[in-house]
């Protein structure tokens, strides 16, 4: 493999220009549509908000200083407690969804199907459909009220529980999926011989199919953090807006703060640090050995 | 180069897209001026006045408020009526048929729009995004407008049922020369409440600070709104920007916060029909909509006071229509026209010949009343502490 | 995989309740896009009164049609762009590929309303008239990167030596290209196209600040009737895209259900 590999990296080498090329148009779309723009926004996180909004052309580092602040510290310090509990939470529920669907034999396709179909309704309208369930005239309090099971409506929407119900419900798919990737791609040989030789399920498990699914999980755990880091709508709707993470406080800059300078400087310093963790992951995926998504 | 010549290279002249809607004013104002038979140096020396002869200017800085005022309202006339409209309204905020008959009555096509924030329409605007010929936005937002110089005065002379408009809502405190907007609907900000479910009426924003209805009570998700009510409780204005009023509506708010059941606007009145939620910080035009599904719904004015607004349809500079926008507007002014729209969107109308004629009219306040309602202005240099506030409220 | 491995009882009923999760959601829309009532959570009688009422509001169609012509356009040019690049990364060594892999991600991690704000101010400077075509440019922009993600997975786990054999045996660079990488590549490719439409369908937030005069797509009606009050309409939509989209795919799956085993 490695030896291929390194061959055919020497044909490359000769026509890099075709790498180029083929890259190009691309990148200079990327760069015209997103970076430009993205470069811009970052100039004016750095100038002064104008006195009925907008951009005055002034230098300041104030929006940064102003970031510092513990108020807003907790609040990050909030959001990345929520989306890490998230993300934990649908890595070990959505684990094993992704074990029996590369499992699963001919029901594969379906069961892979069924659950990417729920991000084809509008997020928030999925939402308002969690807020009929959970709501203390809703359908769950309703049926457990009927049965008999409660007396008293449960407490359930607007709850730091219900946010991240809200929270595991948009992003489960994209941690099952890329984990389900990993697992299907395993040779079963190998679980084969560690059977053979005589390995209990848990080390066959911890020695074997863990290591490899590593890059899905990875992937999956990026793909659910990251969104929950910057979601807003969830907190609004399901938490009853009482509490704010870092995507509410972006929102607010933009609209009713109508402080431009400071979102943007705001979202400067997450996206950074989000940055961080993909440079880490990257490198994971680039010395793993099964490859990610 | 002679004057004859400037005025013909200027009238050829493709202006940049900064100055189009100058360029369309001088250009009429050249037309029409030459019909009159105006001798041509004189026209040039006006057009030299108004400071529009350097094309190369695009990107004009906004200037201040003082400095709007200071220009020139513009020629009375705006030349032939176009054949199209483009109008942005807040979303079920016009009767179904209003459109449909302006288009038949006119035969100008109407492309009409929805926006869901004030904000967003500001950002667009100030971005320099331009296309609309009419925009609602609500009073504050008209005077931020008005201040960076986004909105294009109005022509009196095309708004023949300008006169229909109750005195309540000319000169307000957004727009005191009444040269930019025509006022569209207005409404208060108050109490909505569930009668077979509270002990007694709510009359007061201390309600909100009552234990026995925790959990069944909301505040609108409004840094405005809320801060605003906690600073009526104690008799200060909606639009202070002193610390100590402020830092006491927030030790107010953050008391009533522990009982609320959630921030929330428009969408509490399906709570409030289900009865989720029994007290509900609430406009009052929402309320009556959900009183139709539940007449166990009522609505009530706090006696510390509370907010009233108007939003004001007013034309964004550049607005490529800006006759057919006129004739729209001396439209929706009529009687019979304001009615329909404000017996479908439940709110009142700021039109009093309307107002006499809508199924269920909603009332003027009193004289008593309008001592307690406030306009909410734009809060300027001040924004950033409220909104500091706003930030603590929600985290603490 | 291919064989079916006995799986414990504790999986399956983790999957069981996961299900029940993701799609109880689905089912109330649904139930709820037929009830005879305006705001109540009571289930007050049998109605199809939204659905024709979906049809007086020609708003609507308007805004869906608009909604499948940008979803449609952003996501063919889209996920050209994003193969192309994800192609270049994985199989050239290129200068700098480190800060172009970082390149791709940062749209992934950039908050939707930043990317709209700077997108209309860039708009507005280079002149670009806003409406439909400054959304699909808007679209693609963010959905590029998602499209190069998943690509670039399906050949991470390629075999490269089917190309190889292929050159070695004289075929040129574009045959190699047609006949042997993209039927390998085109699952990724597939699910690649999938996940940027879905995401174009359903973007409001960049959407409604690149958008001009008459250019409204459809969850921008939506949050429209969202904002004053949740209308059953809003379900009855919400119903017929999932009837749409889940025979679309259904269909989509029997077509491209390659005999070949994973």
């Amino acid at each position: 493999m490695r030896v291929r590999r390194s061959i055919f990296r020497v044909i490359n080498r000769r026509e890099s220009w075709a790498g180029w090329s083929q890259v190009a148009p691309t990148l200079l779309f990327l760069v015209v549509f997103f970076i430009v723009p993205l470069a811009m926004m970052f100039g004016s996180s750095w100038m002064a908000r104008g006195t009925y909004g907008g951009i005055e052309w002034r230098f300041t580092a104030e929006h940064y200083v102003r970031f510092a602040d513990p108020l807003y510290l907790s609040i990050l310090a909030r959001t990345l407690a929520w989306s890490l509990g998230a993300t934990l939470f649908c890595l070990l529920v959505g684990y094993p969804v992704a074990w029996t669907l590369a499992n699963a034999g001919r029901w594969k396709n379906v069961l892979v199907f069924l659950v990417i179909v729920p991000l084809w309704t509008s997020y928030l309208v999925r939402t308002f459909a969690m807020i009929f369930l959970m709501r203390d005239s809703g359908l769950i309090n309703t049926l457990l009220l009927k049965t008999g099971l409660i007396q008293e409506p449960l407490e359930l929407l607007y709850t730091p529980g219900a946010v991240m119900a809200g929270l595991v419900y948009g992003f489960l798919p994209f941690m099952v999926l890329p984990i389900y990737t990993s697992l299907e791609k395993l040779d079963p040989t190998l679980l084969e011989a560690a059977e053979v030789l005589g390995a209990r399920p848990a080390a066959r498990f911890w020695k074997v199919i863990w290591p490899l699914s590593l890059p899905g999980v990875a992937a999956g755990s990026l793909l659910t953090f990251i969104p929950a880091l910057g979601s807003y709508l969830t907190s609004d709707l399901l938490g009853g807006a009482k509490q704010m993470m870092i995507g509410n406080l972006v929102q607010n800059q933009f609209t009713t703060a109508r402080n431009w300078p400071f979102g943007a400087a705001a979202s400067f310093v997450v996206m950074s640090g989000v940055l961080v963790a993909v440079t880490l992951y990257l490198r994971m995926r680039d010395k793993a050995p099964g490859g990610g998504l | 180069m002679s004057d004859s010549k400037k005025i013909v290279a200027l009238a050829q002249l493709d202006l940049a897209e900064g100055l189009a809607d100058g360029r369309i004013d001088r250009r009429s104002f050249v037309r029409n001026a030459l019909a009159l038979g105006l001798a041509l140096p004189s026209i040039a020396a006006v057009l030299q006045a108004c400071g529009g002869s350097e094309p190369e200017a695009p990107a004009k800085p906004p200037e201040g408020a003082a400095a709007v005022d200071a220009q020139p309202a513009g020629p009375p006339d705006l030349g032939e009526m176009e054949k199209e409209l483009k109008i942005c309204n807040w979303s079920d905020y016009i009767a179904e048929d209003t459109i449909a008959n302006f288009e038949k009555e006119t035969g100008i096509k109407v492309t009409y729009d929805t926006f869901e924030s004030n904000e967003e329409l500001i950002g667009k605007l100030q971005a320099g995004a331009t296309g609309y010929d009419l925009v609602c936005p609500s009073g504050y937002a008209v005077q931020v407008l008005l201040a960076i110089g986004l909105l294009e005065p109005l022509r009196p002379k095309y708004l023949t049922n300008l006169g229909n408009v109750a005195p309540q809502f000319r000169k307000t405190a957004f727009d005191p020369t009444d040269a930019h907007s025509v006022p569209w609907q207005w409404g208060m900000t108050g109490i909505a409440f569930r009668k077979d479910k509270v002990k007694a009426v709510p009359d007061s924003w201390a309600v909100f600070h009552d234990p026995q209805y925790k959990g069944k009570l909301t505040m609108m998700d409004d840094m405005r709104d809320v801060i605003g009510a906690w600073l009526k409780f104690r008799g200060k204005s909606v639009n202070s920007v002193v610390p100590e009023e402020l830092a006491a509506a927030k030790a107010d708010a953050l008391v009533a916060k522990a009982l609320l059941q959630s921030y929330v606007s428009a969408p509490v009145k399906g709570q409030l029909v289900a009865g989720d939620v029994w007290i509900a910080q609430l406009w009052n035009g929402d309320t009556l909509q959900a009183k139709v599904e539940n007449d166990q719904i009522d609505w009530i004015l706090p006696k510390e006071g509370g907010v009233i607004w108007c939003d004001s349809m007013v034309m964004p500079k550049g607005a490529p229509n800006k006759r057919a926008a006129h004739a729209f507007l001396d439209y929706i002014l009529r009687p019979e026209v304001g009615a329909a729209i404000s017996d479908f969107t439940g709110y009142g109308s700021p039109n009093a010949a309307a107002t006499a004629k809508m199924k269920v009219p909603v009332a003027y306040p009193s004289d008593e009343q309008m001592k307690l309602l406030e306009f909410q202005s734009d809060l300027a240099g001040a924004s950033a502490a409220w909104d500091q506030i706003w930030t603590e409220i929600k985290a603490g | 995989m291919t064989t079916t491995r006995r799986l414990p009882a504790w999986i399956i009923a983790v999957t069981g309740m996961v299900y029940f999760f993701l799609h109880a959601p689905m089912l109330v829309l649904v139930i709820f896009s037929f009830n005879d009532s305006k705001f109540s959570t009571e289930w007050s009688g049998f109605t199809l009164h939204w659905y024709t009422r979906l049809l007086e509001r020609d708003d609507i169609l308007v805004a869906l049609q608009r909604s499948l012509l940008v979803g449609g356009a952003s996501t063919v040019i889209s996920t050209v762009l994003g193969t192309l690049l994800a192609m270049g990364l994985a199989r050239h060594r290129l200068t700098a590929r480190t800060v172009l892999e970082g390149l791709v991600y940062v749209p992934v991690v950039t908050p939707e309303i930043v990317c709209g704000i700077s997108l209309l101010l860039l708009f507005v400077a280079m002149g670009i008239p806003l409406g439909t075509g400054t959304i699909i440019l808007a679209h693609v922009a963010f959905n590029i990167s998602y499209v190069t993600v998943v690509v670039r997975a399906r050949l991470e786990g390629m075999d490269q030596s089917l190309e190889e054999a292929a050159m070695i045996l004289g075929a040129d660079e574009w045959t190699t290209f047609w006949r042997v990488t993209v039927p390998q590549l085109w699952p990724g490719i597939l699910s690649g196209a999938l996940l940027a439409f879905t995401m174009s369908f359903d973007d409001f937030v960049i959407t409604s600040l690149v958008s001009g005069p008459g250019t409204a797509t459809l969850p921008i009606v939506v949050y429209g009737m969202v904002r004053k009050n949740i209308e059953p309409s809003i379900n009855a939509i919400s119903t017929i895209v999932l009837v749409v989209t889940t025979t679309l795919i259904y269909v989509s799956d029997r077509l491209t259900r390659s005999p070949k085993p994973s």
